[in-house]
């Protein structure tokens, strides 16, 4: 075809095309130019009409049409034109429904069309016109998805573009723009995925929209950093495990993923397998168990080995069998039962758990009460001890949190019992209490020549040192050399001790000694000192065998051989901490000498030393040393301590017997040191190789040293204070008392600190208990003044002295006379009458003709509990129902007059609450029960959630009534809500201490149990109702009777419930609460 | 005494003021208790004997009566066989809840047409000179306690009310009662006008080897096992008044060394005769065992 065959073709359909738009034209004119070499001229034409065809169609069509023509030089490249008419075809069935759709398509299509093929063609139309709507918006979101689309499909196949399609499908029903934001970051989103994780995140993806669609944005977002976390091989499952959730749970399904992710981060990737077979397992029971059991997991591994999961899942999985509550709290790590299989199956052992036990076992070793913490306390006091090592500071011993050497938990509580007799042998065997002046048992005293030798040297002016410790480590020149001789000897002279005192750990206490020498560093190479303190090391752990010696040296053998001699003699069952002074002074002398070069010689040089080589060496004279050759070539290297022996911990003997004085200071037991100032104490801690201060704290010395000493004084004022609260014993698994933290800033105030107990929660879905669910907090009420008690006494005269004479009649009536018995105190005169009136008329008489009192002494307990919630701060008048308006409907007037009387009657008294009328109750209770004598507590409940249940000591069960408890119930008040499950275990963990005959419980609310959580959610009242039962059950299980009443005149309806079997009384009119609850307790007691 | 024999087994009854110990007690003092109590007997001084259960109280008065009754034969021999009586009759007398003043003094029977009176230990004891131990005492109802008191001033006398008698005490009488000041309970506290008639000697836990001897002696064990056990009564009674209300008895120590005198291992016999018979707290339990078991292998 000719140019001017061409040129009249075009001209006519640019004719035609004018009117649509100017820019039609030139866009056809530019096409043309293009396709024309590429069809014949029937082709042209037909492609041509095709346009002009489509520009027609409809209103704004024409549009359309342009990018037709802008598209189709790429297009027919690549289809040819017999696929072309197919192509433009669907092109024209899109502008039927929009022409901005049909635009969109054909200006995607060149971009698309290289990625998808032309038998997918249809498909991907009929993607872009699924999410046609016929609405604007939806046409937007569909051109969206075209103009997108070459970027889509240049990752994506078009299976896993079907899915993400119907997933912003799904999101359109809820929101237009959300759909087209996922629509948007699909692609960048989607491209790092690999191709099996993507369609598996769309699928999750799609199934999280049909319900959790509000998370379906940032399950895009952030979805898959989050898969990240998953080992690449894992992701798949993972992500159908996330959509079973979905499909089957709807809500929360996204949470779930996140957190479930989160959680395998923390695991060892090469895991991710196993443990998402095992959580698969649960789906078919409970898709929300799996997903817990994933999230648990990294809790559960630090208790368990890995090879115990196993085992931990089959039992929660029976559990999940049984029942799904019981089951999904299970893997949560919600439940008693949990907790216990997980205890089992532990092989470590926590500080918390057996603090208690080596607490007491301690105590029994030494005498003292020495307290059992976490060595991370220790660090934290910034006093000199930094390694989380077992220790001591004379008062109490510091432990590691955990244990878990073994594979076996009898093994690993051994390891505590080895390190916590260790350090028990140091209170137990007095090292601490070393006196320089005094007398060791088994060596000569050195000490005091050598002082006076060194004094002579010295000029005056000394500062004099603050402990023995001191003054004896005074006497080196080398400390850190005496230090470490010092404990090298001590620990092995306790060791020995111990060994002999306590038969039954030898074989603990040699393992770990094992232990600890096969962890020793080699002896070859080290520096002749130092290698020879290894070797001592070694001696004092038993480890005899293991010596090592260069062969270079010979002649220092003998040496060696003395110091192991007096290592022996220190050994010995007799020897003191004196003693074990007296050996580091001659071990000094024996080896402080030795150059600490390394030898040249070779490995071979160092030889086995064995208890024979040794004999066999040669005498040393008593000039040893002096003159003895010492002439070993080398290198002189400086002195470095030993590596320390685990199992025996920190050992800081000058700074524990400055504590100890310090302590016996402030309480007066010695005069003071001249004061005790900063340069002083900064003189003794640069001497000291015992705190590097350096260590602590960055900065200067001055400052530094300032430091530890406040933290010093900080510390003593803190145990004094531990001192003036004697410790109580309470039951060790429930209820266990933790004592707060104070600031520093309240340190002066010495607040008392509050207690905390904590408790478990009954869950009646899953038929176990939360383990320790609940924190009580339990505080003492503030004090207003004793007025209040005694004009509420006054106030209620009449009823006061009615109630005390009630009472006074239940006073113990010693004796009760029993009658008729075969054997007794005295006869008793009428049977013995009846008995020869009956024999004598030939009958056989009964022979009981005895009487006896019985002895019948009232010994009763009582602990109140008021509910101090909010809701007492009702105004009683409000509470009772407005009936009173109704009554006056009909007379305004009367109405009128009547409430005018009540106002005053307001302004005169304000109006009674609920909280008043318990507090006047309870002045008449004690009244009542100080006149009988009974043993009582008065105690109040209030909170906010389950970590924060404020428990209100206003009268304590040992106490003795007096003003403070008057003044305390002045200031009772209404605070938040009301837990009382919790509040009932610890009152009845309180009464539980006191054996008496009679124990009770006395309850006394204004309404139902209720609190932040304490139910599925806000609405929910049975969980608390249950809660609260099961609490007074537990009373009744432990012999204490329990008692609720309820102001709440609707009590009946929950009360039933709550108190199935369990005594309970409903006061409707609050005003009679005083005379009420005397009644009912004096019935409760009779 | 009446030797009784039933079928192939012979068994000796004692009216109960006639019972006297045959043989010297075992009995290792511990501080001067023994001169004081033979000062107290000479200067007819009653007695209070303080101490927790298991201290050696009763063996102390079984071996004190054995002593005081050597040199003075105070109750002639009754018997027919010629039993030489040696010591000095000691009538013990458990108190307890229920005991009552006629329990102690005497009390009608029927007996025919007609009731006869029938002496209780205290008036037994009263009338033939004899040491009268109440075990115990605090236990016995309040109105006892009444009884005692004339007894135990200068007047030495018994009054009966039911017989419109009152009896004078013979000269070798002398009132002992015991009284464990452990249970602090105000109810179960001694009155003070009781307490203050009597002399107290206080019993404690012996020192460790004077205990390690007891227990050696009376469990007829080695020393060192004797030795190990007393060592662990010391350690345990470092938890008195700390999570365990009293300390372990010599008596407890003592059963100990018997189970392993008869081949129990030492752990085990521990377990059962100290650890599950002093509590029932679990957690003490565990830390008495591991008590035991650093001590003994
Ligand atoms: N000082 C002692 N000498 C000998 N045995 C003693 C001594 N102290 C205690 N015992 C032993 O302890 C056991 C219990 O003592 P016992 O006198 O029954 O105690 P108590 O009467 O104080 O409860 C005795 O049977 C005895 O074996
Ligand atoms: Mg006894």
């Amino acid at each position: 075809m000719s140019s001017s065959d061409y040129r009249r073709v075009y001209s006519k359909f640019e004719k035609q095309l004018a009117p649509f738009s100017t820019a039609l034209v030139s866009e056809f004119r530019r096409s043309a130019e293009a396709v024309s070499p590429l069809l014949s001229r029937e082709e042209l034409v037909q492609w041509a009409e095709e346009g002009l065809e489509l520009a027609r169609q409809s209103w704004r069509s024409w549009e359309a049409a342009g990018e037709y023509f802008r598209a189709s030089p790429q297009v027919l490249e690549m289809l040819g034109f017999a696929g072309f008419g197919r192509w433009s075809q669907h092109g024209r069935d899109l502008a039927e429904l929009s022409s901005a759709l049909s635009a969109a398509y054909f200006r995607a299509s060149p971009g698309t069309l290289s990625n998808v093929s032309f038998a997918r063609l249809p498909d991907w139309v009929d993607l872009g016109r699924q999410l046609y709507k016929g609405t604007w918006r939806s046409a937007s979101l569909a051109v969206q998805f075209f103009d997108g689309s070459p970027n889509l499909f240049a990752n994506l196949s078009l299976e896993d573009a079907r899915v993400l399609v119907r997933f912003v499908d799904s999101l359109c029903d809820r929101s237009y723009d959300l759909a087209a934001h996922c629509l948007s970051i699909a692609p960048q989103v989607l491209t790092p995925l690999s191709g099996e994780d993507r369609a598996a995140f769309l699928r999750f993806a799609e199934a999280l929209a049909s319900t959790g669609w509000a998370d379906a944005r940032a399950y895009l977002e952030k979805g898959p950093a989050l898969l990240a976390h998953i080992h690449s091989s894992q992701r798949v499952r993972f992500l159908g495990l996330a959509r079973d959730l979905a499909r089957r749970e709807g809500r929360q399904a996204f949470g779930y993923f996140a957190e479930a992710a989160r959680a395998l981060n923390q695991v060892d990737d090469e895991l991710h397998g196993y443990l998402l077979a095992q959580a698969e397992d649960l789906v078919p029971l409970s898709a929300v168990a799996a997903m817990e059991f994933l999230k648990s997991v990294p809790r559960v591994l630090e208790r368990v080995r890995v090879e115990e999961v196993g085992n931990w899942h089959s039992e929660g999985f029976q559990l999940l069998d049984a029942s799904l509550e019981g089951g999904e709290a299970y893997f949560r790590l919600e439940s008693a039962r949990g907790e216990e299989v997980l205890e089992s199956l532990s092989s470590r052992v926590d500080l918390n758990r057996v603090g208690e036990i080596l607490r007491m076992y301690c105590k029994a070793l030494t005498g003292d009460d020495v307290a059992i913490h976490s060595a991370e306390t220790l660090a934290e006091k910034g006093i000199g001890w930094v390694d989380e090592a077992p220790s001591t500071e004379g008062t109490a011993i510091f432990l590691p949190p955990t244990v878990e050497q073994y594979h076996d938990k009898t093994e690993n509580f051994g390891v505590y019992k080895v390190y916590s007799t260790h350090q028990a042998a140091h209170l137990e065997f007095g090292t601490f209490l070393f006196n320089f002046e005094r007398e060791g048992h088994v060596f000569p005293n050195l000490r005091r020549e050598r002082e006076k030798g060194r004094a002579a040297g010295k000029e005056d002016g000394q500062r004099e040192p603050l402990t023995d410790m001191e003054r004896f480590f005074d006497l080196f020149e080398n400390r850190r050399l005496a230090a470490d001789l010092f404990a090298i000897v001590e620990d092995a002279r306790l060791d020995a001790l111990v060994e002999h005192e306590y038969p039954g750990i030898r074989a603990a206490y040699r393992r770990t000694q094992r232990v600890e020498l096969e962890s020793r560093p080699e002896v070859e190479g080290m520096p002749l000192l130092q290698a020879l303190i290894e070797n001592l090391v070694r001696v004092s752990l038993g480890g005899e065998d293991g010596l090592r010696w260069p062969a270079s040296a010979v002649q220092l053998v003998p040496l060696l051989r003395d110091a192991i001699d007096v290592m022996k003699t220190v050994r010995q069952p007799q020897a003191t901490v004196e003693d074990a002074a007296e050996a580091t002074l001659r071990l000094y002398d024996l080896i402080a000498q030795i150059p600490n070069v390394v030898s040249e010689m070779a490995e071979e040089d160092w030889q086995a030393l064995d208890e024979e080589s040794l004999q066999l060496m040669p005498m040393t004279g008593d000039s040893l040393g002096k003159d003895m050759d010492l002439q070993l070539q080398g290198q002189e290297m400086p002195y470095q301590s030993p590596q320390p022996v685990d199992f025996r911990g920190e050992f800081k003997p000058e700074l524990v017997q400055l504590l100890m004085r310090l302590r016996q200071e402030r309480q007066g037991q010695q005069p003071p040191l001249s004061p005790l100032s900063p340069e002083q104490l900064r003189a003794m801690l640069e001497k000291s190789v015992e705190v590097s201060i350096n260590d602590m704290v960055d900065g200067d010395l001055q400052q530094s040293s300032e430091l530890f000493l406040t933290n010093l004084m900080k510390e003593l004022t803190a145990q004094e204070q531990e001192k003036q609260q004697p410790v109580q014993r309470m039951p060790a698994k429930e209820g266990e008392p933790v004592s707060g933290f104070s600031t520093p800033d309240d340190e002066r105030e010495l607040p008392v600190e509050p207690k905390y107990f904590y408790y478990d929660e009954w869950d009646f879905r899953a038929g176990d208990y939360k383990p320790r669910w609940c924190r009580v907090v339990e505080y003492s009420v503030g004090e207003g003044v004793p007025q209040y008690f005694d004009q509420t006494l006054q106030k209620y005269a009449s009823l006061a002295g009615q109630t005390r004479r009630q009472f006074e009649m239940l006073r113990p009536e010693l004796f009760r006379k029993i009658k008729r018995l075969l054997d007794g105190e005295e006869f008793d005169l009428d049977a013995v009458v009846e008995f020869l009136v009956e024999r004598d008329a030939g009958q056989s008489p009964s022979g009981k003709v005895y009487w006896r009192r019985n002895k019948v002494e009232r010994d009763v307990a009582v602990a109140f509990l008021l509910d101090m919630s909010a809701s007492t701060d009702e105004e009683i008048a409000k509470h009772e129902r407005r009936y009173t308006q109704d009554e006056f409907d009909d007379d305004p007037r009367r109405y009128f007059s009547w409430w005018m009387a009540r106002r005053a009657q307001e302004l005169l008294s304000p109006p009674k609450r609920i909280i008043d009328v318990e507090k006047e109750s309870i002045v008449l209770v004690i009244r009542a029960l100080e006149t009988i004598g009974d043993t009582y507590g008065i105690y109040g409940f209030s909170g906010y959630g389950r970590e924060n249940v404020e428990f209100y000591v206003i009268k304590d069960m040992d106490e003795r009534f007096s003003d403070h408890v008057k003044k305390r119930i002045d200031k009772v008040a209404p605070v938040r809500s009301t837990r009382m499950g919790p509040a009932i275990r610890h009152a009845t963990s309180k009464l539980d201490t006191h054996d008496a005959k009679v124990r009770i419980l006395f309850l006394v609310s204004d309404g139902r149990p209720q609190d932040h959580g304490y139910g599925r959610d806000r609405t929910e009242k049975e969980y608390a109702i249950h809660d609260t039962h099961m609490a007074l059950v537990e009373a009744k299980r432990k012999g204490i009777v329990p008692f609720c009443l309820t102001v709440d005149r609707y009590g009946h309806d929950y009360l039933k419930q709550m108190c199935a079997d369990i005594g309970y009384a409903v006061v409707p009119d609050v005003e009679s609460l005083p005379s009420r609850i005397t009644t009912l307790y004096r019935r409760l007691t009779e | 005494m009446i030797e009784v024999q039933e079928s192939d087994e012979t068994y000796r009854q004692y009216a109960i003021e006639e019972y006297v110990l045959s043989q010297e007690p075992f009995y290792l003092p511990v501080t001067d208790e023994v001169e004081l109590f033979n000062a107290a007997y000479e200067q007819k001084i009653p007695v209070l004997l303080k101490g927790p259960t298991g201290s050696g109280k009763t063996r102390f008065i079984e071996y004190m009566a054995f002593k005081l009754g050597r040199p003075l034969t105070i109750i002639k021999d009754v018997t027919e066989g010629g039993d030489v009586k040696t010591g000095l009759p000691l009538v013990t007398v458990a108190c307890h809840e229920d005991l009552t003043a006629s329990d102690l003094v005497g009390r009608y029977l029927l007996e025919g047409e007609s009731t006869r009176w029938i002496d209780g230990p205290l008036t037994r004891a009263v009338k033939v000179g004899a040491i009268c131990y109440l075990d115990e005492v605090v236990e016995a109802r309040k109105d006892t306690t009444v009884l005692i008191h004339p007894l135990t001033d200068h007047r030495r006398i018994l009054p009966i009310e039911k017989l419109g008698q009152i009896v004078e005490a013979r000269n070798g009488f002398l009132l002992v009662i015991s009284y464990n000041p452990g249970y602090q309970s105000a109810l179960k506290d001694l009155k003070h006008s009781t307490r203050q008639r009597f002399m107290a000697i206080e019993f404690g836990y012996p020192p460790r080897e004077l205990e390690a001897k007891i227990i050696q002696h009376e469990a007829d064990i080695s020393a060192s096992v004797a030795t190990e056990l007393a060592k662990l009564g010391e350690k345990v009674r470092h938890l008195k008044e700390h999570g365990l209300a009293e300390g372990v008895s010599t008596r407890l120590l003592i059963y100990a060394g018997r189970l392993i005198q008869k081949g129990i291992t030492p752990r085990r016999a521990c377990q059962v005769a100290i650890v599950w018979a002093l509590t029932d707290d679990r957690d003490v339990q565990r830390s008495i065992e591991e008590v035991v078991s650093s001590i003994f292998e």
